[in-house]
């Protein structure tokens, strides 16, 4: 074979691939974007990082969730959007780290459309300056680098991430595979069999966890909480409603950061509160505090302990969607009566 | 702009077509045409430092014109050519070294000098030891006259502008007059669009995926973590892959952009890892430096021509200022000595050897040379360490890991999963064809200016044929989609 025919051939099979790889891209974007269920997909894990920030500029939502799992699996937009009249987005990842989640925030406190902004706390105490970061996650996609500039370039970044990246064949591939499961009219609350986010803790999940977790605490180190008072720094000239909570871990949990490090346990919420508390004295753009993570109704539910399936966790840490919508029924409309405001001003 | 990057390959892509169009309409304009979009690239990173690239490159060439002239009149040269070197050194000197000169010099003698924080000019390191040996070679009556469009040319070309291959003027100047017939110009498309693929792939698909792992642990060791045994052999062996990956791909990268052009530059990389010593390791690695260091420092410094002493002293000198060339850190410095260490001892080994014929019977060849393999890639991974490190402590909680005397961690974890990538990295830089091995049906490169360092015979030759160009074509779309936008190449900031 001759040099010409080589490249016809190469350029070929590439450019094939390429208009394959955006086609489908496309075509899967547009139907979990459209799908009646779509949002629910911003639950799942898989590939999250790479999309969700481009998902979030086509979006524009006016509540964004941010934080890690505890964020991604507890707020679903289908449940969320017509309790609240909004257009709701979950910017959870898995195993978010304290400089993803502030960078996160830096991204949506720069969106003008965004007016509600909720941040669960927990994400402040993982990663580190040696691992700032997780697998995927990439900044030239948000829409300010870490010093607050815009991005540069940034819409050929989304444009890539979007349709040129491997990550989006996954999350649009896996995505496009659960939506095609549901009955017409079926939301994925209706299928936890599809969407296991909205599946009940087992007693053997239960135990299960427990034991896997029973060295676990709950800290925050000189590096995290720079990282929150970065986040604070972005949000002090943001217009929305910002809400930090610490999330409704199982009291099984919370006695396991109590055994394992009370010190740092209680040092983390002390420093959240006089942090956010200097805020408040500082900023116009107050941010209110709530503490889920302590003794009430739903971090008290042993349902599984007794043997049976528990109606507010997916298992000792995650709590499932509809209990996302009591901690949001508290937070923004002061109804019932779970955790506590913390005083921060 | 970064080669494992969308903008890159847009760019190369249309400069492609453009510049193949003037070749078959206005041939005279091709030159001037891969000028500006050479200074274009460099532009994308910062338009500023433009004026520092132009500058460099005009002053050189008005001071190598002249030494030129001087030189065929009989006159010396030598003023010029030292006020040439100064004017190099001190530009390097400057924006790369004065910070830290002035930080050690306040450590140890409480000066209170400023401390300069300069940003390091793209390439600087690169386009200055190019100009040096323009020079050089000038004043030796080495370097014919060349336009000033040429000359510009060579220093910026911009496959090999932002972190090599070093090049040599008389090995990459003669090459823009080149006419290439059709046939020709799509052997050079096909064979570095090849090898620009297979650099791709080295760095999409396996460097950067080593990244995450050898920097979770020196990072950790920079912020003063006891690490485990485990975790500093793991993390160190990631980095060795790493760098060999990321700087193996870049070359290729280099060279097949190059290649596209008509355009062949050095080899720079040739499979170090199968070095059975050290004096081999620098044969194959970044040989386009190690040649430089031997042509316009080592032999000018005597080479091996005053005897052992001066010899080892003179292998000393140049692998110590050859580490600090890498950045403005003691700990390049210290990796440089170590390597010169390395050498000396082999040399001195080898003197020792012949002296007392010492040579393994025919029967056990084979196990020493696999097991001269294995210290030199031992002794090469240790030095990483220090290269890798970023500072002398946290180098000594590495090694001191490394020799068991760190603390506990689990940063990674040996299962099966990590015994399966390195038993797949050994097996690729021990056991497969490099590159330049397989694509060199049609020399995509200059040869090696080492005698001895030629390339293996491969039964992987890579020829143009239907199934190559489906394989290559999905590899290249392969690597495309784990582009990342946050891994620049190791060798960028050098």
């Amino acid at each position: 074979m001759d040099s010409r025919r080589y490249l016809l051939w190469f350029f070929g099979v590439a450019g094939a691939l390429v208009t394959a790889a955006v086609a489908f891209n496309a075509l899967a974007d547009a139907y979990i974007l459209r799908h009646r269920a779509g949002a629910s997909v911003q639950l799942v894990s898989g590939f999250e990082r790479v999309l969700k920030p481009a998902w979030l500029a086509s979006l524009k939502p006016s509540m964004v969730f941010i934080g890690s799992s505890r964020a991604r699996i507890a707020f679903d937009p289908t449940l969320v959007d017509p309790v609240f009249g909004v257009r709701s987005f979950n910017y959870g990842v898995s195993s978010a780290s304290a400089y993803e989640t502030r960078r996160y925030i830096q991204d949506v406190a720069h969106q003008p459309f965004v007016k509600t902004i909720v941040v669960a706390l927990d994400a402040f105490t993982s990663g580190s300056a040696a691992q700032p970061y997780g697998g995927g996650f990439d900044e030239l996609r948000l829409s300010v680098t870490a010093a607050g500039t815009p991005t540069p370039r940034r819409d050929l970044w989304l444009f890539t991430a979007r349709y040129l990246s491997g990550g989006a064949l996954g999350m649009h591939g896996l995505g496009v595979w659960l939506l095609a499961q549901l009955a017409p009219g079926e939301l994925a609350a209706d299928r936890p069999d599809v969407f296991p986010e909205y599946g009940h803790m087992t007693p053997a999940k239960f135990a299960h966890e427990l034991t896997r977790r029973a060295e676990r605490t709950m800290r925050m180190t000189g590096w995290q909480r720079e990282q929150l008072d970065a986040s604070l720094a972005a949000l002090c000239s943001s217009s929305a409603q910002v809400y930090f909570y610490f999330p409704p871990d199982n009291m099984a949990l919370i006695a396991h950061y109590r055994a394992n490090d009370s010190q740092g346990f209680s040092a983390f919420k002390h420093a959240v509160q006089a942090d956010v508390a200097r805020h408040n004295a500082m900023c116009s753009n107050k941010v209110r505090l709530f503490d889920f993570m302590n003794e009430n109704s739903i971090t008290r539910d042993d349902a599984a302990a007794r043997g049976r399936p528990s109606p507010y966790y997916l298992d000792p840490i995650h709590i499932r969607p509809p209990t996302g919508l009591l901690l949001l029924q508290q937070m923004l409309r002061g109804h019932g009566v779970i955790g506590t405001e913390v005083k921060t001003q | 702009m970064i080669f494992s990057s969308y903008p890159y390959l847009v760019f190369l892509a249309l400069t492609l077509v453009v510049f193949c169009a003037l070749e078959d309409r206005l041939p005279g304009l091709k030159r001037t045409f891969l000028l500006l979009i050479s200074l274009v690239f460099y532009a994308w990173w910062r338009v500023d430092f433009l004026a520092l690239l132009l500058g460099s490159t005009f002053i050189n060439f008005a001071i190598g014109s002249a030494i030129t002239r001087r030189f065929a009149q009989g006159r010396s040269t030598r003023a010029l050519l030292v006020a040439g070197l100064g004017v190099n050194l001190a530009l390097i000197g400057w924006f790369k070294y004065a910070g830290l000169f002035a930080a050690t010099a306040n450590d140890l003698l409480a000066l209170g000098v400023p401390i300069p924080h300069l940003f390091l000019p793209l390439a600087i390191s690169f386009f200055t030891f190019e100009q040096i040996s323009y020079l050089a070679d000038a004043a030796g009556g080495r370097a014919p006259r060349y336009s000033l469009i040429d000359y510009t040319l060579f220093v910026s070309f911009f496959p090999h502008l932002i972190a090599g291959p070093i090049i040599r003027h008389n090995d990459l100047i003669p090459q823009f007059a080149r006419i290439r017939s059709a046939d020709e110009r799509s052997d050079d498309i096909a064979v570095g669009t090849t090898l620009f693929t297979i650099g791709l792939a080295k760095k999409t698909l396996i460097a950067d995926n080593l990244a995450p792992f050898s920097d979770a642990v020196f990072l950790a060791t920079q912020h003063g973590a006891a690490i485990s045994m485990s975790d500093a052999w793991m993390g160190t062996l990631f980095f060795a892959f790493q760098i060999y990956f990321d700087f193996s791909a870049y070359s290729d990268m280099a060279l097949g952009s190059a290649c596209m052009f008509g355009i062949r530059l050095p080899m720079n990389f040739n499979s170090p890892y199968k070095a059975a010593s050290i004096i081999e390791f620098w044969r194959l690695w970044h040989i386009s430096l190690s040649t430089f260091l031997r042509d316009y420092l080592y032999i000018p410094l005597g080479g091996n021509r005053f005897g052992s002493f001066r010899r080892y002293a003179n292998l000393f000198i140049t692998m110590l200022l050859g580490g600090l060339w890498h950045g403005a850190n003691w700990t390049f410095m210290i990796w440089g000595a170590l390597h010169g260490v390395y050498l000396i001892i082999n040399h001195a080994w080898r003197k020792f050897a012949r002296a007392f014929n010492l040579t393994a019977p025919p029967a056990l060849q084979p196990f020493a040379h696999a097991l001269s393999v294995l210290i030199t890639f031992t002794a090469v991974v240790f030095a990483w360490t220090v290269f890798r490190a970023g500072d002398f402590s946290s180098a000594h909680r590495l090694v001191s890991a490394m020799v068991g005397m760190g603390g506990e961690s689990h940063l990674l974890t040996f299962g099966p999963l990590a015994m399966g990538a390195f038993a797949t990295l050994f097996a690729l830089v021990w056991l497969a064809p490099n590159s330049m091995e397989i694509t060199w049906r049609l020399k995509p490169a200059l040869e090696t200016r080492y005698k001895d360092a030629g390339l293996r015979k491969t039964r992987w030759q890579w020829a143009p044929s239907k199934a190559s160009a489906i394989g290559f074509g999905l590899l290249f779309i392969v690597s495309v989609m784990a582009l990342s936008n946050l891994s620049p190449f190791i060798y960028f900031q050098f």
